[in-house]
């Protein structure tokens, strides 16, 4: 059959193959890169738990004027929280706790100016805080108040208060070592409890306490009307859902925007991939049609043999089969040499990354193998069935 | 093997006077296995459309062709690719051979496919007719009569129950004429193979069953 494989071949236009092979190798070695480098970016940020966990949105209503006359409320009713909680970005939804009785915190120490201020609490399940800390506990029997306040408030002190009134900055270590008093006022009297900052929320710009204590407390001395939560807090799963921002305009609520910026990363790497895989797309979609046209334009220019080879009485699937293995041939050493160059790429930008201290990994991900194998049947098959059905038409 | 045509006429002709035709104006004619026929005509009266028909690369007839007992407007492509290999042998007039191959390529491209003869024989059907000195130059530059006579021997290189030849004899002189239609007898009757001639006017061969005026 070597005679055949002779005379067919003969017609091919090596400059037409080798620019739809190379044409079919860039597409596939920038589709391989894009994901062999997206799934290692992906395990990168997700070990940086800020930017890939669910995010977690605090959600108050805006504050007009009205508010400010006494006018309106500006907490969330149980509809409102309903609703929200039914969106599709929102896993979770939960509002804060108040306090239901008045606060206040002063210092008792010969080290530190005395110190007065009334105070709020705001409390919420744990899981939501992000601080972990093992004194982040309430024991009734000791009387012990861990207080969790926002990074923030320590920075405006250490930045803005202190350096303008001469007032020494204060470390955070120092800061947990004050003692300080709270007293809770009740109805009928108060007691006071000692308090220790036990954590700054880079998260959560509130003063928390523990939820079961508050809980106590409201129990015990709460006494206001019970008022509406103020804020809440959604846990989202895909802070990069657009609708999220679109949810929040149309009901004029309010967020931290800085929040969902920093998904922003995330939403920027997504787009580079997906325009990475639309331009290796098209690069292969216009390399498998180079690839077509070059095999038709090779079976067209031998429609003469073919026709004599039909007469000769060879089948027209015999008549295919150089063609046919040509194909294969270039297809196999496409897959190979993408594969090939995609593990150098993968291992020098592991070199690279190692060097920025980001774990990347060097050889090649599993999918990728399947992925290629996969775009290259899908490729031969409709080449061969095109080979197929145009030399079946020379043949009678 | 038997072919049956009933009243057929390709297409072309029939705005053409066929009178006096044994072909065409036959209401029945068979052709059968076992023995020879000439089909005597002058150019354009259909000689290469009738062995076209028989071999199944013109469909436009009127008419209807039996192949035994089946109808061969009912063979698929399938059918007639396997008739091509085992059944049905053709010298066209044209003789269809690849230039860039050698003489020897152009006869073992065809024997490739069946493996029916070996290498020595056939060699052997080359010096027979006095062409093997030139099994291994192109066939592209060889003489025309050359050519006839590499296609003379691809066409014995398979096994068939009929050999259609279109003036295979054309461009060869006397002689060689002699050899190659001895040779060909010779293989038919190895196979007991019918043989269909056509021809302008070898109106001096041997062993001819049948004479047909188109």
């Amino acid at each position: 059959m070597r005679l055949i494989y002779q005379i067919l071949w003969k017609d091919h236009s090596r400059t037409h193959l080798l620019g739809a092979f190379l044409g079919t190798l860039a597409g596939f070695v920038l589709l391989l890169a894009g994901i062999q480098f997206y799934i290692d970016i992906k395990s990168v940020l997700a070990e940086n738990r800020d930017l890939l966990d669910p995010e977690y949105i605090v959600i108050n209503k805006k504050v007009n004027i009205g508010q400010t006359l006494g006018l309106g409320r500006s907490g969330f009713t149980e509809d409102e929280i309903k609703e929200l909680s039914e969106q599709a970005f929102a896993d979770q939804v939960e509002p804060f706790l108040s306090n239901e009785f008045p606060v206040s915190g002063y210092t008792e120490n010969e080290r530190f100016p005395d110190f007065y201020t009334e105070l709020f609490f705001e409390a919420i399940p744990d899981e939501f805080i992000d601080v972990k800390s093992d004194e982040w506990v309430w024991d009734p029997e000791l009387g012990n108040i861990p207080v969790i306040i926002p990074q923030d408030y320590l920075n405006l002190y250490n930045f803005g208060f202190a350096p303008s009134q001469g007032l020494p900055q204060i470390p955070k270590g120092v800061l947990s070592m004050i003692n300080f008093k709270l007293r809770l006022r009740g109805k009928y009297g108060f007691d006071d409890y000692n308090g220790q900052i036990v954590g700054f929320s880079n998260r959560i710009h509130s003063i928390l306490v523990p939820l079961d204590f508050l809980t106590w407390a409201n129990e015990k001395y709460g006494y206001f009307d019970k008022s509406n939560p103020s804020q809440l807090i959604v846990v989202s799963k895909d802070p990069t859902d657009p609708s999220i921002i679109r949810f929040l305009e149309e009901k004029g609520y309010d967020t931290i925007r800085e929040k969902l910026k920093s998904s922003r990363m995330n939403i920027i790497l997504k787009l580079i991939i997906s325009f990475l895989v639309v331009v290796a797309a098209i690069i292969i979609g216009l390399a498998f049609l180079v690839f077509l046209l070059s095999l038709q334009l090779m079976i067209s220019r031998s429609s003469d043999k073919i026709k004599k080879l039909n007469k000769l009485g060879f089948h027209y699937r015999e008549i295919s089969r150089p063609y046919i293995l040509l194909l294969l041939v270039l297809m196999i050493a496409v897959t190979g040499l993408s594969l090939l160059v995609t593990s150098l790429l993968a291992n020098k930008f592991h070199g690279m990354t190692l060097e920025w201290s980001l774990n990347t990994s060097s050889s090649l991900h599993g999918i990728l193998f399947g992925i290629s194998l996969g775009l290259v049947a899908l490729i031969s098959l409709a080449n061969i069935t095109a080979i197929l059905i145009s030399t079946k038409k020379l043949c009678k | 093997m038997i072919f049956r045509f009933e009243k057929m006429i390709p297409l072309p002709l029939l705005e053409q006077d066929t009178e006096g035709s044994e072909v065409w104006e036959a209401p029945s004619l068979l052709i059968e296995q076992g023995k020879s026929y000439v089909v005597e005509a002058a150019s354009g009266r259909g000689k290469t459309s009738l062995l076209s028909v028989m071999y199944g690369i013109r469909h436009d007839y009127q008419g209807e062709v039996y192949l035994d007992d089946d109808n061969i407007s009912s063979f698929g492509w399938k059918k007639w690719s396997a008739l091509r290999k085992n059944k049905l042998s053709v010298i066209f007039q044209g003789l269809e051979l690849f230039d860039d191959l050698t003489s020897l390529e152009n006869i073992l491209l065809k024997n490739n496919i069946t493996a029916y003869r070996s290498r020595d024989r056939i060699v052997e059907l080359a010096r027979a007719l006095g062409m093997e000195p030139f099994l291994n130059r192109k066939a592209g530059i060889l003489s025309f009569g050359q050519q006839q006579r590499v296609a003379i021997i691809r066409a014995l290189v398979q096994p068939f129950d009929f050999l259609l030849a279109d003036e295979c004899f054309s461009h060869m002189d006397k002689e060689n004429t002699f050899k190659a239609y001895e040779l060909i007898q010779k293989e038919c009757s190895e196979r007991n193979a019918g043989l269909v001639l056509t021809s302008l006017n070898e109106t001096d061969l041997p062993g001819i069953n049948t004479r047909l005026m188109l």
